[in-house]
């Protein structure tokens, strides 16, 4: 069996990709890749915890962040579609209107 | 069901009035006046009933007390004292409803006028019933508030408005007074009961009150080097109260203003109840002021010098209702006189103050009800367009000349013969001789009989300039309706025969007031706190010529009035001119609202108070305003984090949870 460490390692790894590209890249699109990441390192490590701890509550959990990440994947590509539509690019950056 | 149990029905059936009127009065006929009519006339019957039972067994007082909450208590006290005022409210409010019928008949205001009225009375027999004095205090203000909203009925009138600022702001000066002394005496109460109040003791209850008075009298203040006991203290500034309510000098400069309201409310108000509720306070605290010497002379002499003082202003004032409103303050300075007196006549003087205060409600109420007609078939207040109105009207002119005789006080001294002012008007003079005699002190009898022979003379140059001669204008004019007559007939009775079949038995009812099952002080006992001694004797033992003087000065009045303005044998037009510097400081009432306009008002409270009011404004506006700078220089600089910019705020997300990881790892390790 493989010790937990590997697993955690690994989402490790994973979540900080996934911070690194949301904090330096510019592209909106990019930017939801990367919280998908994210928040799939979080799943690793949800499952990894789950078998560990022969619970099944984790994998449930992940299983219900999932459908929840599909549904907040939806929900933001349909929002940059439509910023698209209307600034004609999609670099965040650009995007500071809410500011002071 | 005991009479006595619906006591508290007498006030708040107006007060329900004054909400159905309020509410309805548009939707009814002639305002709604029929809601409160039926209103008043059981609180009448109720107030009369309990007054019969009363007198049969004056010792056993109504006293019904709620909890109010802690020590202080709601209740209902109707003792002789109250009984007959409960009595007499009731009843020429009534008669005033009745007559305002036809009298506001023509104008559009009337749902507003008649619940206007009820809560006025609501309020009025509310002061009556109190049994404490912070319940009195409550209707007392709601009575000035009624007052304020009647005179300025008429609102759109800017005379009428200011004269109720007027009466508002002046009465408010006595009003802060009363407050002032009910303080300092529930202080004292609560010092004397070392701050622990028994279970079931309402402190400002008046029997609670009465039995501190020794306590309370023992107590002392420097002020200005001088020992004051509390007790001259609170008195004093309860007299205050009574001096603004009852328009004594120096504040009486608002009820002959108070006349711009419509007659029927002057009547009310402003001659028969409201303005005797200061009487009414010194009366229902007589105690107090007995075992407070100092005091008690102010009343008399404050009181004797009003009678005479606003005598002299009512000579010469040519607006009918003006000069009924000199003579109003005038009668009530008597009332005040009178319970002055209880310095030589003790308890007496109580009966003797009151009995007048009832006379003086009938033929006063009387005195503007007929005014009333008048100006309501003529259209003018000022008497030198009048003249020969006695054809025109022959019922107000017989029930005027009543009333006229009454206020004069014609009668035989010695006999049952006499009108209701003769009867009380001559024992307070009487007493105020009584009192020359015991202290050497002939002041007020001097102030009352001058005063007297002065009533005499301005009320008949009112009847001669108004009723006698020919027209001076073409007014037209037409007797009032039966409505307005009928109540004048009524009061008219009362103000002829009230005096003489109520003058033995009225003054000993009252002496129950003190003695009964809800309090009971030995007066006596009090004076000697006071130390002075009262007079056995009254009535007696007064030179011949003493007794038939009032009644002298009063015919010698009406003679003098007769000459100059009846026959028209004596020349007036030297003496009655703006040259005469005598006529013109009458005639501009001694000058005294210059005094509180010019100087007072603007050199004192706009020149003084708004100059240091600005300056503290100034101060607190630029401390705020640092305050506020502080906030928006902050946030000015904090704002400049909201970047708009998503990734920001994820490098903010980041720095911060790595930080709190850093630091729950060190304490982890540290601890």
């Amino acid at each position: 069996m493989i010790p937990l460490f590997y697993y955690l390692a690994l989402s490790a790894i994973i979540f900080s990709i996934g911070l690194f590209g949301f904090m330096t890249q510019k592209s909106g699109i990019r930017m939801l890749m990367c919280v998908e990441l994210m928040l799939n390192a979080a799943n690793i490590n949800l499952v990894a915890f789950s078998s560990y701890n022969g619970d099944l509550t984790g994998q449930v959990f992940a299983l219900y962040s999932i459908a929840l990440a599909a549904a907040e994947a939806a929900i933001g590509f349909a929002i940059l579609m439509s910023i698209y539509r209307v600034r004609d690019m999609i670099n965040l950056d650009k995007l500071n209107i809410l500011r002071w | 069901m005991a009479i006595e149990n619906m006591a508290y029905l007498i006030p708040i059936l107006p007060a329900l009035a004054f909400v159905l009127t309020f509410f309805l009065g548009k939707k009814l006929p002639r305002g709604g006046a029929i809601i409160p009519i039926i209103a008043i006339f059981t609180s009448f019957v109720i107030s009369l009933m309990i007054t019969l039972n009363l007198l049969q067994n004056p010792e056993e007082v109504v006293s019904q007390s709620y909890n109010w909450f802690s020590i202080l208590n709601v209740g209902i006290l109707i003792d002789p004292l109250a009984a007959v005022m409960l009595s007499m409210v009731t009843f020429v409010s009534l008669l005033i409803h009745i007559y305002a019928v036809g009298y506001m008949s023509h104008d559009k205001g009337q749902p507003r006028y008649f619940a206007e009225t009820a809560l006025f009375t609501a309020a009025m027999l509310g002061v009556i019933l109190s049994d404490n004095i912070l319940q009195f205090f409550i209707c007392w203000e709601l009575v000035g508030l009624c007052s304020y909203l009647l005179i300025g009925f008429w609102f759109e009138k800017p005379s009428a408005a200011s004269a109720a600022k007027k009466a508002f702001l002046t009465t408010r000066v006595g009003d802060v007074m009363f407050l002032a002394g009910i303080i300092l005496l529930f202080s004292d109460i609560f010092r004397i009961f070392n701050g622990s109040i028994p279970e079931g003791v309402y402190v400002l209850r008046f029997n609670e009150i009465f039995s501190h008075i020794p306590e309370i009298a023992a107590l002392n203040t420097q002020i200005l080097g001088y020992q004051v006991s509390h007790l001259t203290l609170i008195t004093l500034l309860f007299f205050g109260g009574a001096v603004g309510k009852s328009g004594q000098f120096p504040l009486h400069v608002w009820l002959p203003d108070a006349m711009e309201g419509p007659t029927t409310v002057s009547a009310l108000i402003h001659a028969a109840t409201m303005v005797t509720a200061g009487v009414y306070l010194v009366a229902r605290t007589f105690p107090m002021f007995i075992a407070a010497p100092q005091s008690l002379l102010v009343v008399a002499y404050l009181g004797a010098f009003t009678a005479l003082f606003a005598a002299t202003m009512g000579l010469v004032m040519n607006d009918i209702k003006r000069v009924l409103a000199f003579s109003t303050i005038s009668q009530l300075g008597y009332m005040m006189l009178g319970l002055g007196m209880g310095a030589v006549i003790g308890v007496t003087a109580v009966g003797d103050s009151l009995f007048h205060l009832i006379n003086h409600a009938f033929f006063k109420a009387l005195l503007f009800l007929c005014a009333g007609s008048v100006i309501h078939a003529i259209g003018t207040q000022d008497i030198r367009q009048m003249g020969g109105v006695r054809k025109v009207m022959p019922i107000t002119f017989a029930t005027m000349l009543i009333a006229s005789l009454a206020l004069a006080g014609f009668g035989i001294p010695g006999t049952s013969i006499g009108v209701s002012g003769f009867f009380s008007k001559d024992p307070i003079i009487e007493a105020a001789y009584l009192f020359g005699e015991s202290t050497e002190n002939w002041f007020p009898y001097v102030f009352a009989i001058t005063a007297a022979l002065l009533t005499s003379i301005y009320i008949f140059r009112l009847i001669f300039m108004t009723f006698t001669g020919k027209p001076r204008t073409d007014y037209g004019g037409h007797e009032s309706p039966s409505v307005m007559t009928i109540p004048l007939m009524i009061l008219g009775i009362l103000a002829l025969i009230f005096g003489a079949l109520t003058k033995t038995s009225f003054g000993k009812f009252l002496e129950e007031t003190f003695t009964n099952n809800f309090v009971n002080v030995d007066i006596h006992a009090l004076a000697e706190i006071g130390k002075y001694h009262l007079a056995s004797h009254g009535g007696e033992g007064e030179p011949l010529l003493i007794l038939w003087m009032p009644v002298i000065v009063a015919v010698a009045g009406l003679l003098i009035s007769y000459l100059i303005y009846g026959m028209r044998v004596i020349d007036m037009s030297k003496v009655v001119s703006r040259k005469n510097p005598l006529y013109k400081l009458l005639y501009n009432r001694y000058y005294q609202n210059a005094i509180y306009t010019q100087f007072l008002a603007v050199k004192v409270v706009y020149e003084g108070l708004a100059l240091a009011g600005r300056a503290i404004d100034r101060g607190f506006d630029w401390l705020i305003n640092f305050i506020g700078n502080i906030f928006t220089d902050a946030s000015d600089g904090l704002r400049q984090l909201q970047t708009g910019v998503v990734q920001n705020y994820a490098t903010s997300v980041v720095t911060g949870v790595s930080l709190l990881i850093i630091l729950v790892k060190l304490i982890l390790e540290v601890f």
